[in-house]
């Protein structure tokens, strides 16, 4: 028989925006477990590893302290910073000076006080880690702050997309709620004249 | 390529609206029609459709690297000067491409002619990809079509394939159209579940409700942080918008990337004339300010006056008039025996620089010219969907086709 030419299946629904949600995500959960230090996650390999090994523990603690030291909020004082996180939970910029980093004056960033990692391996991917830092009600939260925890040790599931980095040295993640200061600066259709008209075609 | 006339599935209409396809009747006329449909054989679909516009693909990232290498070039193709760095860098950083739909003529022999190429904002995805699919399989199970016919339609397949190797599990991406507009809402949504069934985030903002945070990034229309945006907005209206100062600082990453820009424009066509001339799948063009003169039978531009030279008997007995940048047909005219035969009264767009190009006729079906739109994922042609009208040139009312491959 001839090779199909067509898909096996494909998406019939249209649903509308309101399906396109942040809400319809929530389901999409992956294992995840939290560890104060590299130390902790350590024994924890060698005691019950249930999806992870002491070399995952080592690769994706650094990959989280880098992506602390990237992605992490930094503030123009320790009081700002403190506001956000905690009494006694800042510090100056480790990669302060360093080429790469945020600058501007904003040299104060909340304390790496753990990592979670997460298992994406039915999603066809590996271990992936983030880095913790704490938040101002006491609770621990992913650097990007998208994602608070009461502990920083524990296991459970979490919404995948935990797990995307956000994006390096300045800057909020993706789909972290940030300060808007204009909006409908796209949709003039500039090169059209007169409205009304698809942007597609 | 046969049209044939076939019953209609009994309900369909009903069908359509409780899968959300609420557009399947535009403007009093039917715009999804499956009164009839066009019949291929297999050896017409791969042979000269499918590995045509994988070549056609290829040749145009070939005109990419060239384009965005000249600021001449970048020049001609309207790009503003300030947006050279951003479109040169997004193609030197290789940022992979997504989608695309190629318009071609065809009347099921001889090759296929391109008559553009939608790079970066191609509607239609949802009757293609999905609605079109569902029909064949119905067709089959009430014994309309027989069981070996198939369809050319991996285009859903192909893009939870695509998605899967341009963004890391579990990236988050914004969607962007105007929520007003159901086609172009349900082009971004055929997407979105793509995106969603390859392990991304999917979410959906208005266009005009993006913003700018404090900190220079973009915004959805919930004050979130956009990642990654796919906009179903034109390239080149995004680099001359108010917004447009922020799209290299916001560190948005944008799908289509930004060399879509030059892809994406007609001024494309002359220049692939130039790099291929005489391919079978190409038609003669030019810029029109480089040979109008000499279609009034004067002289070309001297950098074009050979290759004028050869295309001017194709020229002369009927040539197509294009802006630069326009949509759905729009400024769109057809010069035939020193005049006007056709155009589309919209003159939304005609104010931008044209190009000409020779005419490869529509085929004429019981009363219909079809055009061939072929899809390209990533960087192969992947799927087909057929738009049909009574005029030559084809325009945002003219009616959706379903297709299928004769088993």
């Amino acid at each position: 028989m001839a090779k199909r030419k067509r898909s096996r299946h494909v998406a019939l629904l249209l649903a509308g925006s309101a399906a396109l949600g942040l809400a319809a995500c929530e389901d999409d959960r992956v294992d995840a477990q939290s560890f104060p230090d590299l130390q902790s996650c350590v024994a924890a390999a060698q005691e019950n590893s249930l999806w992870f090994t002491e070399d995952d523990c080592r690769t994706t603690f650094a990959a989280a302290q880098q992506e602390y030291l990237e992605t992490a909020p930094r503030y123009e004082s320790k009081e700002l910073c403190e506001q956000e996180h905690g009494v006694g939970n800042c510090g100056d910029d480790p990669a302060q000076g360093a080429q790469g980093t945020g600058g501007g004056g904003f040299s104060f960033m909340p304390l790496l006080v753990g990592y979670m990692m997460g298992s994406m391996m039915a999603r066809g991917g590996g271990i992936f880690s983030q880095p913790m830092v704490n938040t101002a009600d006491g609770r621990y939260s992913t650097a990007k702050g998208d994602q608070s925890f009461a502990s920083n040790r524990g296991t459970g599931k979490v919404a995948a997309q935990t797990f995307t980095r956000g994006p390096t040295t300045m800057g909020q993640p993706p789909l972290s709620q940030a300060a808007v200061q204009q909006r409908g600066g796209f949709g003039r259709s500039a090169t059209a004249r007169g409205g009304g008209r698809s942007f597609g075609g | 390529m046969r049209k044939i006339t076939l019953p209609e599935r009994p309900g369909w209409r009903d069908r359509a609206a409780e899968l959300g396809f609420t557009f399947a009747d535009m403007g009093g006329e039917p715009y999804w029609d499956e009164t009839s449909a066009y019949a291929f054989t297999l050896d017409q679909i791969e042979r000269d459709i499918e590995d045509p516009a994988t070549e056609l693909h290829d040749m145009c990232r070939e005109a990419v690297a060239l384009a965005v290498a000249d600021e001449e070039w970048l020049e001609r193709l309207a790009i503003p000067r300030q947006h050279h760095d951003l479109i040169a860098q997004s193609w030197t950083h290789d940022e992979p491409e997504l989608y695309g739909r190629m318009d071609l003529s065809y009347d099921g022999t001889g090759p296929a002619k391109l008559l553009e190429y939608n790079a970066d904002t191609p509607t239609s995805l949802y009757e293609s990809a999905s609605f079109q699919w569902l029909w064949l399989e119905e067709q089959q199970q009430l014994g309309v079509l027989g069981p070996d016919t198939d369809q050319f339609n991996a285009i859903h397949e192909s893009l939870v394939e695509r998605f899967g190797q341009i963004t890391d599990p579990g990236t988050e991406i914004h969607f962007a159209a105007d929520k007003d507009n159901p086609e172009d809402y349900a082009t971004v949504e055929a997407l979105a579940w793509a995106a969603r069934e390859a392990g991304m985030g999917a979410h959906f903002t208005d266009l005009s409700g993006i913003g700018l945070s404090d900190q220079g990034q973009f915004t959805d229309d919930q004050d979130r942080v956009i990642g990654t945006l796919f906009k179903l907005y034109p390239w080149e209206d995004m680099l001359r918008d108010e917004f447009a100062a922020h799209l290299q600082s916001s560190r948005t990453r944008f799908l289509e990337p930004p060399w879509k820009a030059v892809l994406s424009n007609k001024g494309m066509l002359p220049l692939l004339w130039q790099m291929f001339p005489g391919h079978p799948n190409l038609l003669p063009a030019f810029f029109h300010a480089d040979v109008a003169d000499a279609l009034r039978g004067g002289t070309p531009a001297p950098h074009v006056a050979s290759a004028f030279a050869a295309a001017q008997d194709a020229l002369r007995a009927g040539h197509v008039t294009k802006p630069l940048f326009s949509r759905e047909g729009a400024g769109v005219a057809i010069h035939q025996d020193g005049r006007i035969a056709e155009e589309t009264g919209d003159d939304s767009y005609s104010h931008h620089p044209m190009i000409v190009q020779a005419l490869a006729p529509l085929p004429l079906m019981d009363g219909f010219h079809p055009v061939l739109g072929a899809w390209i994922v990533g960087r192969s042609c992947v799927g087909l969907g057929l738009r049909e009208d009574r005029a030559r040139i084809t325009h945002n009312l003219s009616r959706f086709k379903p297709h299928f491959i004769e088993g």
